[in-house]
C-alpha cells in the first residue's frame, strides 16, 4: 500500500533528541537523579569488589592449608598445655606437610633492663621449634631464623609487629633485648604474618634455652601443621584426637585463613544497605522522569497535533516520547557508570587494590533504561491517545 | 464525471453532551480536482470542524467522506496517518512551527513520516522554501522570522511532498493585510500549479479572491458559488 506512514530509526532518535535539546537543563536535572543511582550502585558494586577480590587474592597467597591447635583456653587469657608428643603424633599424619610447636612462657620482653618492668607492649615470649618458619610459609626480614646450634642460646627472632614495638627495624649492629632478666640477641625479624598474629606480636626463643634460662616445663601450647592442599578437611577431622588422644574435646583446632574470609561476608552485607539506597534513588530518579515527561507531552500538544496532521501515526507519536524518555535515562545511566567507575578507579589505586568493576555494576545502567521505559510508557500513550483535533485546538 | 478529490455526503458531526451539539448538520459538499475554495461563515458555523473532518483528522458522526475517491469511513487511524502522510497538507493560523528546529528542518518535517531519507527530505524543503520566496531564511529558527515569513514556512511545510489537496485554516488570521496579501497570492500560485486549495476564512478579501465560496451558518452550507466545472 502506498499510503503508509514510515518513520525511519535514525529519525526516531533525532526526534527523541529534539525535546531534551530543547529543554537542555531540566532534561539534565532529570538524569541527574538516575546519574546518582547508578553511581551509587555501580560505585559500591566496584569498591566492595575490588576489595573483595583484594582480600581473595590475600587468602590466596597465604594459602588456606594453615591449621592451628591449641588445648582451650586458661581464665587468665594464657594459652593451656598440650601434651609433649602431640607435635610427633601430628607429624605421623600423613597428609601433614610440616608441624611446629610453639610454647607461650610466661616471661616478659624488654628493650633493655632499665625498662619498668610494667611496660610489656603486649609482646610475649614463645618458645619454638625450628621449623616455624616453613610450617608458616613466612619469610625473614632481616637476619635469620633460629637453626639448631642457636636453639641453645640466648638468640630470638622477633615478629614483625614486636620489632616494630621494640623501635628495631634493622640489624646492622648487634642488638640485644631483655627477655626474662637475661639479654637475647636478636638475629633475625620476620616479615609480617597475617595468618598467624600472634607470632607478629613475640619475641621466638629456641627450645632448649627456653629449658635451661627460663624454667620452660617443655609442654607446647600451640601447634602449627601446614596440611596438603586438598587434605586440610581431613586434617582438620583428626587433629584433636591426634594431639590430645585423653581428651580429644578440649582440643580447638582453627583454620586462621578462615576468619579473613569472614571479613568477605561482613563486607557484603554492608554493601548491601548502601545499594539499596542507591536502587531507592534510582526509582526517585525514574519518578523524576515519569514527571518531566507529563509536563513535556502537556506543553507540546500543538507539536503532537502537527504531527498528526503531517502523518504521524499513534504509535510513532508513543514511540517519539517513548524514545525521549529512553534516551534520557539512558544518558543518565552512563553518566551514572562512569562516575561510579572513577570513584572505583580512584578508591581503588588509593588503597592499592587492583580495580574491578563488577559486571553486576552494568545491570545498574540496564535497571535505568527499563526504568526510563516504564516513567516514559504512560506519557508516551497519553500523547499518542491525543485527538489530533483536540491537539489542535489548544492555542 | 470526474473523480472529486474530496467527497462529503450527508456528514454530520455531533459532539456528546446535554443537550448534545451538532456541528454539521447534513453537509455535503464536492470539490473537484484543482479547485480553489473558500469556505466561510461566523464563529461556531462550523468551518474547522469542516476542514477536521474534510483532512481526515475527525471523523464524521455519520454521513460519508471519500477523498481521491477512497471512502475513508472504513480506514483505521494508521491507515487515515499514511493518507495524510502523502496526499494532504495542512496551514494553520498559529503556524505550529517547532521552536526547536531550523526553518529548513521544520519545512523537512513535512516528509517526515513518509520515510524519505533526510538528505532527500532537506534538499526539497530547500525547494520548497525558494518557492515560497524563503530561499534566504533556510538555517534561521522560527523566532526570528515575521508572521508572515513563518506562515510561508508552514506553506512550504505543506506543499513539500505535492499533496493533491492543501488544507488551510485562517492562514491569514494572525497577519497584518499586507502579509495576508502575500500568502493568498501563495495560495493562488499553488492552485495554479494544478494544487486543490480550500482556505477556511472569514475575511472577504481573501474570499474574494478565491474561484468558489460556500458560506456556513450554523452547520449547514448556506449558500454555494460554485466551482468552474459546475458553471
Amino acid at each position: 500500500m502506498r499510503d503508509t506512514s514510515r518513520l525511519a530509526a535514525a529519525d526516531l532518535l533525532a526526534l527523541a533528541s529534539l525535546g531534551l535539546r530543547m529543554r537542555r537543563l531540566r532534561a539534565a536535572l532529570s538524569a541527574l537523579g538516575i546519574s546518582i543511582g547508578v553511581a551509587a550502585i555501580v560505585g559500591v558494586l566496584g569498591i566492595t569488589q575490588s576489595s573483595q577480590s583484594d582480600l581473595l587474592a590475600q587468602i590466596d597467597r597465604l594459602g588456606t592449608n594453615l591449621l592451628t591447635v591449641q588445648n582451650g583456653r586458661q581464665f587468665n587469657g594464657g594459652e593451656a598445655k598440650l601434651p609433649t608428643a602431640a607435635r610427633l603424633m601430628i607429624g605421623h599424619i600423613p597428609a601433614v606437610e610440616h608441624v611446629s610447636a610453639t610454647a607461650l612462657l610466661t616471661g616478659a620482653v624488654y628493650r633493655s633492663d632499665l625498662v619498668p618492668s610494667y611496660e610489656t607492649g603486649g609482646i610475649g615470649v614463645r618458645a619454638t621449634d625450628v621449623a616455624l618458619l616453613d610450617t608458616l610459609n613466612g619469610r625473614v626480614l632481616h637476619g635469620t631464623f633460629l637453626n639448631a646450634a642457636m636453639a641453645n642460646y640466648p638468640a630470638t627472632v622477633l615478629g614483625f609487629g614486636a620489632a616494630r614495638y621494640l623501635g628495631i627495624d634493622r640489624l646492622d649492629e648487634p642488638t640485644r633485648i631483655w627477655i626474662g632478666r637475661r639479654w637475647f640477641t636478636v638475629v633475625g625479624i620476620l616479615e609480617p604474618l597475617p595468618l598467624a598474629p600472634e607470632i607478629d606480636q613475640s619475641a621466638l626463643i629456641g627450645w632448649p634455652i627456653a629449658q635451661s634460662a627460663l624454667a620452660f616445663d617443655g609442654f607446647p601450647t600451640r601447634i602449627y601443621v601446614w596440611a596438603a592442599t586438598d587434605q586440610v578437611g581431613a586434617v582438620d577431622a583428626i587433629l584433636g584426637a591426634t594431639a590430645n588422644p585423653e581428651n580429644p574435646e578440649q582440643v580447638a583446632v582453627s583454620r586462621p585463613s578462615d576468619a579473613l574470609a569472614a571479613r568477605l561476608a561482613v563486607q557484603s552485607s554492608s554493601t548491601t544497605l548502601i545499594i539499596g539506597l542507591g536502587a531507592i534513588a534510582l526509582l526517585v530518579g525514574g519518578v523524576g522522569i515519569a514527571n518531566v515527561m507529563f509536563v513535556s507531552v502537556l506543553e507540546r500538544r500543538s507539536e503532537i497535533g502537527l504531527r498528526r496532521a503531517l502523518g504521524a501515526t499513534r504509535p510513532q507519536i508513543a514511540a517519539q516520547f517513548l524514545a525521549e524518555s529512553l534516551l534520557l535515562s539512558t544518558i543518565g545511566g552512563i553518566i551514572g557508570v562512569a562516575a561510579g567507575t572513577i570513584a572505583t578507579a580512584g578508591y581503588a589505586t588509593l588503597q592499592g587494590w587492583t580495580i574491578l568493576i563488577p559486571p553486576t555494576g552494568w545491570a545498574a545502567l540496564i535497571a535505568a533504561i527499563a526504568i526510563g521505559a516504564v516513567a516514559g510508557l504512560y506519557p508516551a500513550l497519553r500523547a499518542a491517545r491525543l485527538a489530533p483535533t483536540d491537539a489542535l485546538r489548544s492555542t | 464525471m470526474s473523480k472529486a478529490v474530496i467527497e462529503l455526503r450527508d456528514v454530520v458531526r455531533r459532539y456528546p453532551g446535554d443537550p448534545p451539539v451538532e456541528s454539521l448538520r447534513e453537509v455535503t459538499l464536492r470539490v473537484e480536482p484543482g479547485e480553489l475554495l473558500a469556505v466561510m461563515g461566523p464563529s461556531g458555523s462550523g468551518k474547522t470542524t469542516l476542514l477536521h473532518i474534510a483532512g481526515t483528522l475527525d471523523r464524521p458522526s455519520s454521513g460519508s467522506v471519500r477523498i481521491d475517491g477512497v471512502d475513508t469511513s472504513s480506514m483505521n487511524d494508521g491507515q487515515l496517518s499514511g493518507f495524510r502522510a502523502t496526499r494532504l497538507g495542512f496551514v494553520f493560523q498559529q503556524f505550529y512551527l517547532i521552536e526547536g528546529m531550523t526553518v529548513l528542518d521544520n519545512v523537512a518535517a513535512g516528509l517526515l513520516y513518509r520515510g524519505v531519507d533526510g538528505r532527500q527530505r532537506r534538499r526539497q524543503a530547500a525547494v520548497a522554501l525558494e518557492r515560497v520566496g524563503l530561499g534566504h531564511r533556510l538555517v534561521h529558527r522560527p523566532a526570528q522570522l515575521s508572521g508572515g515569513e513563518r506562515q510561508r514556512t508552514a506553506i512550504a511545510r505543506a506543499v513539500v511532498g505535492r499533496p493533491k489537496v492543501v488544507l488551510a485554516d485562517e492562514p491569514t488570521g494572525n497577519l497584518d493585510s499586507a502579509s495576508g496579501i502575500a500568502i493568498v497570492e501563495l495560495l493562488r500560485d499553488l492552485h495554479r500549479d494544478g494544487t486543490t486549495v480550500i482556505v477556511i476564512t472569514h475575511s472577504p478579501v481573501v474570499a474574494g479572491a478565491m474561484d468558489r465560496r460556500v458560506e456556513l451558518m450554523d452547520g449547514r452550507v448556506e449558500r454555494d458559488t460554485g466551482g468552474p466545472s459546475h458553471a
